[in-house]
């Protein structure tokens, strides 16, 4: 592959597979993403689609004992994350590259306080004093709106909305150069949602934090993304900038999913759902992976291979009639 | 229409180390039969207490709850098991709320067993008939809760509520668990039921756009109490509660070319635990001043459309 001029982030051909008894589950396929410096990717699928499988492999924190394979490159700032050394992954796990967990419940330790928690990352990769991992800490939570009175209590003292933020502060202690956020603000009530929202949107101004955010919400994508990535049954089927989707939308289960919204501006008497269930992760297809739900899908359709097309520069579509009717 | 479901000053504290937690505090609401109202706010301000109290999950602390003309704190044994039958609830999580160590029919028929007026026969006919109603395959019948997605698991929680055949369903949060595409059938799905049964809804949630497609009166709480409550249409067009601004412009829309002006609060949520007599959103209100502390009045301010904020009409020059 000719490399005209490095990527700061690159996934290519990642493919995870699980096993889960005597079967194989094909988690992720094939997926091949970029991101440039300060850029923030959307990540956008249903359960199960693969989203938080690509996050933990990028910081390779998936489980050994159920991971059967993991093929394709990840390449950040030029380097093959996949055949580093542990030593030289610790060095970037938690400080180049960090994560903001989905379930802030379960990602704080529920017997430090949190001021320790966010302090400890911070003084592993700095090699600094307690006093200043301490005074760092007191700093992060309260950039995401946590007093200091409250920075000596245990996770279970706060509510959800601020055990996220806790979340947060923790994942931008270091501050990353890539943050991977998944489904950071799905617990969250909308007005705090806003506020982390506008958090993360200022560091990224401020310190230039590259984002993958993961997540289902299309309202949350179009606050804070540039590009976007629709991923379905571990493939990605539509990517494109956030004009290209929002506008554009092109791929039958990317259109379905905007109809299926509840639209805040029209009054409509029935909402349209994508019928039917995505398909079993265990069964490899070599046709499209939506063809038993999509509306358009015809005899043609198990016959064509699963490549992408660029519909415009940049805005790539899995699926063979895209050019045509959809 | 005459409602269905009514309180009055209706109250919820529990007890806990540091005080008393002020869960749900002086909610007095009006829900039409066959209607659905819409409750929303934070997570942890009371939506679901108030939910649990109305059905009589929670014992109520004070104040009255009136169902079908009848004060349910004062119905007696047998009362209260009819009471029960005429209102359900459809849960949130449809992985916690169904018995894994139970099948599909089992939890289904459960209601319907407890209830002790069936046959054996009309028992099975009944559990058929729910399943087909709420579009569970029969092949499903003899499958495990983990065996399901979330949406049919979720279809078999609301088949256990409508079992006896209720006329009031609370319905706490039950498609956020949800895929949105998923999310949109079971919308669908309750939407019809309601449509043929004549169900009463009170449907409690925090996505607002799932709220305006479902309601038609909407109720907006903050830490326990109603800040607002109006029609629906009302609500989207003339909201007039600093709270339920904020709320309304920090929804994330998918229009990427015309953008709102956000509304970010700043401050910190009180604590509901001993919270004293003012409003309880004073703290992060960028209108709030002394007086708000000292305590605050509802006030019809349009026709149906009810503020508790003393300020209203001062902010919204009315």
């Amino acid at each position: 592959m000719a490399e005209s001029k490095e990527k700061f982030f690159e996934l290519r051909n990642l493919t995870v597979k699980y096993h889960s008894g005597s079967s194989i589950i094909h988690a992720v396929n094939d997926v091949s993403l970029d991101l440039n410096a300060g850029e923030t990717l959307g990540l956008v699928g249903e359960t199960g689609a693969g989203k938080t499988t690509i996050a933990k492999s990028i910081l390779r924190i998936l489980s050994e004992n159920s991971v059967e394979s993991i093929d394709g490159e990840i390449l950040f700032e030029g380097r093959r994350i996949l055949d580093m050394e542990d030593k030289e992954m610790q060095a970037i796990r938690g400080k180049s590259i960090s994560m903001i967990f989905q379930d802030p419940m379960t990602a704080l330790n529920p017997v430090k306080t949190v001021l320790s928690q966010i302090a400890e990352g911070y003084k592993l990769h700095h090699n600094c004093t307690k006093a200043e991992a301490n005074k760092r800490a007191i700093e992060m939570l309260e950039m995401v709106g946590i007093g200091e009175d409250r920075a000596e209590e245990y996770p279970h003292q706060f509510s959800g909305g601020m055990k996220q933020r806790v979340v947060i502060a923790l994942a931008l202690a270091c501050s990353p150069r890539l943050l991977l956020a998944d489904e950071p603000t799905t617990a969250l009530d909308v007005t705090i949602q806003a506020q982390v929202l506008d958090l993360i949107r200022d560091l990224r101004n401020k310190l230039g934090t590259a984002m993958i955010l993961i997540t289902h919400d299309l309202g949350v994508v179009a606050e804070v993304c540039d590009k976007v990535a629709v991923i379905y049954a571990g493939r990605i089927i539509e990517k494109g900038t956030l004009e290209d989707i929002y506008d554009h939308p092109t791929h039958p289960y990317t259109c379905g999913l905007f109809a299926a919204l509840p639209d805040m501006d029209k009054d409509v008497d029935r909402l349209s759902p994508i019928e039917g269930l995505p398909p079993d992760p265990s069964v490899i297809r070599d046709h499209c992976d939506f063809l038993e739900r999509c509306p358009y899908a015809c005899e043609k359709c198990k016959k064509f291979d699963n490549k992408m097309i660029e519909m415009t520069e940049g805005h790539f579509v899995r699926c063979w009639k895209a050019n045509e009717e959809v | 229409m005459a409602a269905l479901v009514e309180t009055q000053d209706l109250k919820k504290y529990f007890k806990s180390g540091a005080g008393l937690v002020h869960a749900v505090d002086n909610i007095s609401l009006k829900i039409e039969e066959g209607e659905t109202v819409g409750l929303v706010g934070e997570s942890g301000c009371g939506k679901s207490t108030l939910g649990r109290t109305l059905i009589h999950l929670n014992e109520s602390t004070d104040g009255k709850i009136i169902f079908n003309g009848k004060d349910v704190t004062k119905l007696n044994k047998k009362q209260m098991k009819d009471f029960r039958k005429d209102v359900q609830m459809i849960f949130q999580d449809p992985y916690s709320s169904l018995n894994p160590r139970e099948t599909v029919s089992d939890i289904i028929m459960e209601p319907l067993k407890l209830d002790g007026s069936f046959s054996r026969e009309e028992i099975k006919n009944r559990t058929r008939e729910l399943m087909d109603i709420v579009g569970i395959e029969k092949r499903l019948r003899m499958s495990y809760p983990h065996e399901l997605d979330g949406g049919r698991r979720q279809r078999v929680g609301i088949a256990r509520a409508l079992a006896l055949k209720p006329k009031f369903i609370v319905c706490d949060e039950p498609v956020s668990a949800l895929d949105v595409s998923i999310q949109a059938q079971i919308l669908n799905l309750l939407m019809d039921l309601q449509k043929d049964m004549g169900l009463t809804y009170l449907f409690i949630t925090h996505d607002m756009s799932v709220v305006k497609h479902i309601s038609n009166q909407i109720c907006v709480m903050y830490l326990g109490q109603m800040v607002e409550m109006c029609d629906k249409k009302e609500l989207f067009a003339y909201p007039l509660h600093p709270y339920t601004k904020a709320l309304l412009s920090a929804i994330p829309t998918t229009d990427i070319h015309n953008r709102k002006e956000r509304i970010i609060l700043k401050g910190e949520i009180k604590s509901p635990i001993n919270p004293g007599p003012g409003c309880r959103f004073a703290s992060r209100c960028p209108y709030a001043d002394e007086s708000c502390n000292q305590g605050v009045q509802a006030c019809e301010v349009r026709p149906g459309h009810y503020v508790v904020c003393n300020k209203a009409k001062e902010i919204n020059q009315l």
